[in-house]
């Protein structure tokens, strides 16, 4: 019988990201699945050339509007290690923090979406309004609810104060209560398990071969995560990888969940051990040398290649996100599987196209 | 220092050619390595680099080939297929040829037909 091919995307209803997948089809099995992207691509690494590498800052947080604080950490860390500079210890509790409270909200984010996927609209409203508390906290905390601008090569732009520290947990407590909820639905529900378990299998050889980062290489048994080198002030919190081994969108699910229980955690402990002190300390001069600079963001690891000549603009700025790293695990776990699936599969990437092209 | 690196000439990279490439990078894979990231610079008019960073248990190799724009360079999708949005990225981006591509988007994975050719050479 002659194959259909079905082009899934970039604008499709399931999908929150311009992703297209030209999914070559026997009857309703997915025979070969080809990504294609290119949709939003804005030229950042360019306009970053052109810009002094402190308004850099304000381009690597513009790269995406989920990760980023992140992706600005990661930017910031980098040029400070090639400028020599050590920032205090404030600052670097004051990154964990709202990078931890930045993973929570793109966990919910992932679970309303995954939630939407298949179908279950009501779940997905829920775990959105409960984002909701963690964009006010980012709100109440900088002033800005999304893009929240409070990194700085030198430190952060902004502090908290107790008031601030009180309210964030507060709503960790709140977010906690709710996950509680959400963990028996996404995990023991039966519909949802019918649409999870089993599907989209990538084995531990898979994540090494396609070089998967984040929790989908962690939900296949692969124990990895960049926080465990200690970088800011994570070589002060303690915390295990949190690894699954079934190596299917549930375990994918699973690994979310208890990451973003594990975040709730870690913003608990960097509260009660964060010392006193400045949050930024002055740069003077400009970059010059190459560096990699590493985070673990919400969807795996990022790498920054920065290079500076020594004048205010940078020669290079190269940005591989957890997104890029994971779609080509496309081409191993779509092929045999059934056409109502492939959202779910895609879904459970947590794609980031912004990221993806910059 | 880790995650973080930074890269020190003679200090931090392996020099490959694009002869041994893809045995370099097989001989990576083979020992346990995951390819982390592959790097782009322009040298000048006729010339780029291309870092391979590689990780073993957090930590960082990189090797560097220097090529030429006028010559094909071996694509290694074939042995990490994460590579290929890399290689594809570089073709548009750069104009770099690459030979064997698991995946090649022939100059568009993100660049239009009509768009402006290789904006970072």
């Amino acid at each position: 019988m002659a194959k259909t091919i079905i082009p899934f995307g970039p604008q499709h209803p399931v999908l929150p990201e311009p992703l297209q997948l030209k999914l070559v089809m026997d009857e309703d099995t997915v025979v070969e699945a080809i990504p294609a992207i290119g949709y939003v691509h804005r030229g950042l690494e360019k306009l970053a050339e052109l810009k002094d590498f402190n308004q850099t800052v304000y381009i690597v947080e513009r790269v995406c509007g989920i990760c980023s604080f992140m992706h600005s950490m990661a930017y910031v860390r980098g040029i400070e290690d090639i400028m020599g500079v050590v920032i205090p210890e404030r600052a670097e509790f004051l990154r964990v923090i709202w990078a931890e409270i930045a993973r929570i909200q793109s966990h919910l984010l992932y679970l309303g979406l995954i939630a939407d996927g298949f179908g279950f609209e009501s779940l997905f409203m829920e775990t959105w309004k409960d984002r909701e508390k963690i964009l006010d906290v980012m709100e109440f905390t900088t002033g800005n609810r999304v893009i929240i601008s409070a990194n700085k090569v030198g430190g952060q732009t902004k502090d908290m104060t107790q008031e601030h520290f009180t309210a964030i947990l507060k709503t960790m407590d709140e977010i906690e209560a709710k996950l509680k909820e959400y963990d028996k639905v996404f995990i023991n529900n039966y519909s949802v398990k019918k649409r999870t378990v089993g599907i989209g299998y990538l084995s531990l050889e898979d994540v090494k071969e396609y070089a998967a980062v984040g929790p989908m290489a962690r939900a296949s048994g692969w124990a990895w995560d960049l926080r465990q080198t200690g970088y800011s002030a994570y070589k002060y919190l303690d915390f295990e990888p949190v690894v699954e081994t079934g190596g299917d969108c549930h375990a994918r699910n699973v690994v979310r969940i208890r990451e973003t229980f594990q975040s709730i955690d870690l913003v608990r402990q960097a509260i009660s051990k964060i010392p006193e002190g400045e949050i930024a300390v002055q740069v003077k001069g400009t970059p010059k040398g190459e560096v990699i600079s590493r985070i673990e963001q919400p969807r795996g690891e990022a790498v920054y290649y920065i290079k500076g000549n020594g004048t205010k603009n940078l020669d290079r700025l190269r940005i591989r996100t957890p997104t890029f790293a994971n779609i080509p695990t496309i081409l191993k776990m779509l092929p045999g599987s059934q056409l109502p699936d492939v959202p779910i599969i895609t879904l459970t990437i947590d794609p980031c196209i912004s990221c993806t092209e910059r | 220092m880790l995650p973080n690196m930074l890269l020190i000439e003679n200090e931090t990279f392996h020099f490959i050619n694009k002869e041994n490439l893809r045995n370099e990078i097989k001989k990576y894979k083979d020992d346990g390595y995951r390819m982390c990231s592959i790097t782009c610079e322009r040298l000048g008019e006729e010339e780029f680099e291309l870092t391979y960073h590689m990780d073993l248990n957090y930590e960082l190799t990189n090797l560097r080939l220097v090529g030429k724009y006028s010559e094909k360079i071996p694509s290694i999708s074939h042995i990490f297929p994460s590579a290929l949005l890399h290689e594809n990225e570089y073709k548009d981006l750069f104009g770099i040829d690459f030979e064997d591509l698991l995946i090649d988007y022939k100059g568009n994975l993100y660049i239009p037909a009509d768009g402006t050719k290789n904006p970072l050479r």
